[in-house]
């Protein structure tokens, strides 16, 4: 396989995005690529609008101008409407496994069920070998023991394995992290970076919103750093976390560093 | 004042008769309720205005006026133009009655799905009614259980009202009994206590498939 030329191939294209609630513009014209493989990190501080842009690649916040592309094709449809529409982004979300920050897993169905019921149900997969795949992924994140159990029996890092694990199901093209380790418990967070880590070992391509630092600085292949619905600056996370150009970058990190 | 049991004894399986009757009006009114409920509520809090604005009128309707009334109206009122069998009335109309109060506390519980649930079905792909019928509505119907087995045990009471419109269930079965008996105090005191005795049988189940779906709010 070419992979030299895969790793150039865009996953993802965020351009000149903008998004307003009411009067107050969270996005004013973001421009990001994800490259196949790549994992990319944006940090900011609360309200810079990282959430919303992530939540926006995953059509949960409805952009109001730009454009947004999943493996070259256009997420965002306004020409589209009703039911047409519908169809259009239950397929795009099936390749886009969101990870969120309070799990959102479904507490009335057991550990595996919240895993194999998309495929199940959206791919039709024999109960059987979802199943399987199941395990196959618990086994992954290393909670193969709590197949049956129910997420309300779970750690806040267990859950958030699991979460990751319900994501992975639908062999998504690409994964959003939404802060999801800032929910949990400082002890805890270790074993989602790894299940990430992991991911990224794979050449998973990632967007990752995050206030975890260390962990951006070490997996990710590009860092971004939002404020005020703006980029303020983008690098290699290297340079990024060590030496921004912007003063604002600096104050940020040293602020957030010390804390 | 002498108490006598015998005409009780006596007419025993003429009461056991309208415990029959009574239940069986119940369980159908509680399936009816339930599920009409289940829709009535989704009906109104996702589709639009135009539908629902006649379900929220027909709950509206059904909730502040009598149960009795109702059953009359239903009965007697229609009966004028077409006359309905007694049970099919008091099922009809209890279950009316109950799926405006059962819809009520639905329309509560699916509320209070919390909104990253939605997010989290829609990020795997699910559409809108796919997510409310395999999501929403589950956690909803299991939060709801507490209050359901409440209405429930009401409607079981309540089915002793069906005894004004001819339906003979317990109640009504009693009357023909005291009315050559003589003897109301002592049916009464034993209709009471097995009315007790099925509602404790009905706490127990809702206590039971409470502790049951606990674990699974």
């Amino acid at each position: 396989m070419n992979t030299e030329r895969n790793k150039d191939e865009p996953m993802i294209e965020i351009r000149d995005v903008h998004k307003s609630f009411g009067d107050l513009e969270v996005l004013k014209g973001i421009n990001l690529t994800v490259n196949r493989g790549k994992i990319v990190s944006i940090i900011g501080p609360s309200g810079s609008g990282k959430s919303t842009l992530l939540r926006s690649v995953n059509h949960l916040e409805v952009i109001d101008q730009g454009n947004i592309l999943l493996d070259g094709v256009q997420v965002n449809r306004p020409d589209m409407k009703g039911l047409q529409f519908e169809r259009h982004i239950n397929h795009i979300r099936q390749n886009m496994g969101m990870v969120f920050q309070h799990f959102n897993l479904f507490p009335h169905l057991s550990t595996i069920d919240n895993i194999t019921l998309a495929p199940r149900k959206l791919k039709k997969m024999p109960p059987k070998i979802a199943r399987e795949l199941g395990m196959e992924l618990l086994n992954r994140v290393g909670l193969a023991s709590k197949a049956d159990v129910f997420p309300n029996w779970l750690s806040g890092g267990q859950k958030q394995r699991v979460a990751i694990a319900r994501a992975l199901a639908m062999e998504p093209k690409v994964m959003l992290f939404d802060e999801a380790t800032s929910a949990l418990d400082p002890e805890l967070v270790e074993e989602v970076n790894q299940v990430m880590q992991s991911l990224a070992e794979e050449q998973m391509t990632m967007l990752i919103v995050t206030h975890e630092m260390g962990f951006a600085r070490d997996v990710s292949d590009w860092a971004m750093f939002m404020d005020g619905g703006v980029v303020v600056e983008e690098c290699a996370p290297q340079k990024l976390f060590s030496n921004p150009d912007q003063e604002r970058t600096q104050n940020f990190l040293r602020k957030h560093l010390n804390s | 004042m002498e108490f006598d049991f015998t005409p009780v004894i006596t007419y025993f399986p003429t009461l056991l008769k309208g415990v029959g009757v009574g239940s069986l009006v119940a369980v159908i009114v509680a399936f009816m309720s339930i599920v009409g409920g289940l829709l009535v509520a989704v009906i109104s809090i996702y589709i639009n205005k135009i539908v629902s604005w006649p379900l929220r009128f027909f709950i509206w309707l059904f909730m502040t006026t009598p149960l009795l009334l109702q059953l009359y109206f239903l009965y007697f009122g229609l009966g004028e133009w077409i006359l309905i069998p007694a049970i099919f009335v008091g099922i009809l109309g209890l279950g009316f009655h109950y799926m405006a109060y059962n819809a009520d506390i639905f329309v509560a519980t699916i509320k209070s799905v919390s909104n990253g649930q939605y997010e989290a079905s829609r990020s795997l792909g699910f559409g809108h009614a796919a997510t409310i019928f395999y999501i929403i509505v589950p956690q909803a119907f299991i939060r709801s259980i507490p209050q359901l087995g409440n209405n429930m045990i009401l409607m079981v009471k309540d089915t002793s009202v069906l005894s004004a419109i001819g339906v003979a269930e317990l109640v009504y079965a009693s009357q023909y009994a005291i009315s050559v008996s003589f003897r109301p105090f002592e049916f009464f005191i034993v209709i009471a206590a097995m009315y007790y005795l099925i509602n404790i049988f009905m706490e127990l189940g809702q206590v039971w498939l409470e502790r049951e779906t606990a674990y699974r709010r």
